[in-house]
């Protein structure tokens, strides 16, 4: 009388930096798209190019569970001035890297936690400063310390905002990786150029 | 640690109202702060809150009065601000168009803040809410305010552009770079997605001859210019009310004018023209028809009652507030740098009709000027 285990609810290492790899596509690609970032007419360019040359790291380096933030900042293409930060922090659960144990929760579940926070995305013109200069963004990944700098990467300083506004938004939890998300801007500021 | 960092450890929320009520907040292009937000929307539905909201409003208003440093304008742009916030959907019931206008109208005669960029942004936030700025951008360069800043002549250029006036617009960028405005890369930047923009469009040498706008009149008789000129039929309504209170209206709607209606609608329609001729009195039975004929039921439409809405900060009394013209009350001294009467005015928003006055300044924005200001 041995149970019937879903395949679909398993949730392995493996399974799980996929999902949260690709969220990170998702959102990345929401986030120019919807902040534009790109004009419309590049952004097919962008997508085939430029973003899944970054994710592909990220995927590695949350099967070892070695990734803790990544950050994808948007700055004035003119003067370099940080204006936005959409920061998406993990949390991993140790066991699972060391051990190698699976953990159980749905797909569909998974996925909604997901579409919720990109409904937030879309949402957030609701109070993010409109963007109208040229941006060019950057991508930051924040590791344990004892992760080589790849060669197609560079060590960098945060790029933070002074006094920021933040917003937490949702977060999604596949049983191994949480992650949390928080959008932070410039303040207001009634005499800025 | 950096505030983010603490943030995200912390165990801090944020509400969640500014997704819920989306739909309900006109976003700034300055952004909002989210805690000021989600605490405004959850005032529409807690009359506690409502209260403070307005008695926040009232106190910031009594602080531009009060006043004593050497930055006047400083007062009124926290007051502003709040408002803005503080009323996520904006709308003819915050008062903004109110205070922007008695903002400008303050210090529009001072030498100090011509070149404020601060002044600059209220006067550019006035015209957006208004249906034609066009009268505002006139004044702004007749009394030389903002002309140093990129913002003014990118404002003005939009305007022209969405009025297809594209050599207008072409020419006051072109005036903004010779000027060099700042910051100058901003402006050069607008001018090229400008030139991207106009090489895109459809030839419309017909727009571009016709400087002057001046209204065509036309009594009926003649068809409205063009299929371009069609527009929803606008519903016909008793009393002016919700049409057009959530929106943010550059231009009104304008009726679509069919001259083959020969059904009454209501006081918007023109009278038939079937017999347009004035050649013809016509038979004593038809001229005396007003006299003549039974009344009888609209058979076309019915017209549902609207409940009026509630005027935020209007005591629910059963006593109708009577709107006192604009010739009969104090007329407020605009020479005063304290503008102590103006902002009167402003403190009796709660009681005034808020909506009204909005209307007549979307429509005149430059009504309560002197005339002596004015761009001839």
């Amino acid at each position: 009388m041995a149970s019937r285990t879903v395949a679909k609810d398993i949730i392995t290492l493996r399974g799980s930096a996929a999902i949260v790899s690709e969220f990170f596509g998702y959102a990345a690609n929401s986030i120019l798209y919807n902040r534009g970032v790109y004009p419309e007419e590049s952004f097919a360019k962008v997508k085939k190019y430029g973003l899944p040359m970054l994710l592909t790291q990220d995927e590695e380096w949350l099967e070892a569970g070695k990734l803790q933030r990544v950050v994808m900042v948007i700055m004035s293409k003119a003067t370099k001035e940080v204006l936005e930060r959409w920061n998406f922090s993990i949390e991993t659960d140790s066991d699972v890297v060391e051990k190698g144990v699976s953990r159980e929760k749905s797909d569909r579940e998974i996925m909604r936690e997901i579409q919720a926070i990109m409904r937030q995305i879309a949402s957030s013109i609701t109070y993010l400063p409109c963007l109208d200069e040229p941006c060019v963004f950057d991508v930051l990944a924040y590791t344990d310390t004892d992760v080589p700098v790849p060669f197609t990467w560079i060590e960098s300083d945060p790029k933070l905002i002074a006094n920021p506004q933040m917003v937490k938004l949702h977060s999604f939890d596949t049983k191994i990786h949480k992650v949390d998300t928080l959008v932070s801007y410039k303040n207001d500021e009634w005499d800025e150029q | 640690m950096d505030p983010e960092t603490e943030f995200l450890s912390s165990k801090r929320q944020t509400g969640n109202e500014w997704e819920l009520f989306k739909e309900n907040v006109r976003p700034l292009k300055r952004g909002r702060n989210v805690d000021l937000l989600n605490h405004a929307l959850k005032a529409h539905t807690n009359d506690q809150l409502k209260k403070s909201l307005l008695e926040n409003r009232r106190r910031l208003i009594e602080a531009i009065d009060e006043y004593q440093g050497d930055d006047p304008l400083q007062p009124w742009l926290d007051c502003i601000k709040w408002v803005q916030e503080a009323f996520p959907p904006g709308g003819d019931f915050s008062g903004l168009v109110l205070i922007y206008e008695q903002c400008v109208r303050a210090f529009w005669h001072s030498d100090r803040y011509k070149d404020d960029l601060r002044y600059l942004k209220v006067w550019l936030e006035y015209a957006e809410h208004c249906s034609d700025a066009e009268v505002i951008y006139s004044f702004l360069d007749a009394n030389d305010i903002g002309n140093t800043h990129s913002a003014y002549y990118i404002a003005y250029a939009l305007h022209m552009e969405s009025k297809s006036k594209m050599k207008a617009a072409n020419d006051i960028l072109n005036l903004g770079i010779s000027s060099n405005a700042q910051p100058i890369e901003k402006l050069r930047d607008a001018y090229k997605k400008f030139l991207a923009r106009s090489m895109r469009r459809p030839n419309a040498t017909e727009e571009e001859l016709k400087e002057d706008d001046l209204p065509v009149r036309s009594f009926g008789t003649v068809l409205a210019r063009g299929e371009s000129q069609r527009q929803a039929i606008k519903t016909f309504e008793l009393g002016r009310n919700k049409l057009k209170q959530d929106q943010v209206h550059r231009t009104p709607l304008s009726i679509y004018n069919d001259t083959n209606m020969d059904v009454m609608r209501g006081h918007h329609s023109k009278p038939s023209t079937g017999s347009n001729s004035w050649h013809t009195l016509g038979g004593r039975a038809e001229r005396n028809k007003e006299n003549n004929a039974m009344p009888a039921k609209w058979t076309s439409h019915k017209i549902p009652q609207r409940p009026v809405p509630r005027i935020v900060g209007a005591v629910a009394s059963s006593q109708i507030e009577v709107f006192v013209d604009e010739e009969c009350e104090e007329k407020p001294k605009v020479h005063d740098e304290k503008d102590r009467t103006s902002s009167l005015q402003l403190r009796e928003l709660d009681g005034r009709n808020i909506k009204k006055e909005t209307e007549l300044l979307r429509e005149n924005p430059l009504r309560n000027f002197p005339s002596n200001s004015l761009p001839r």
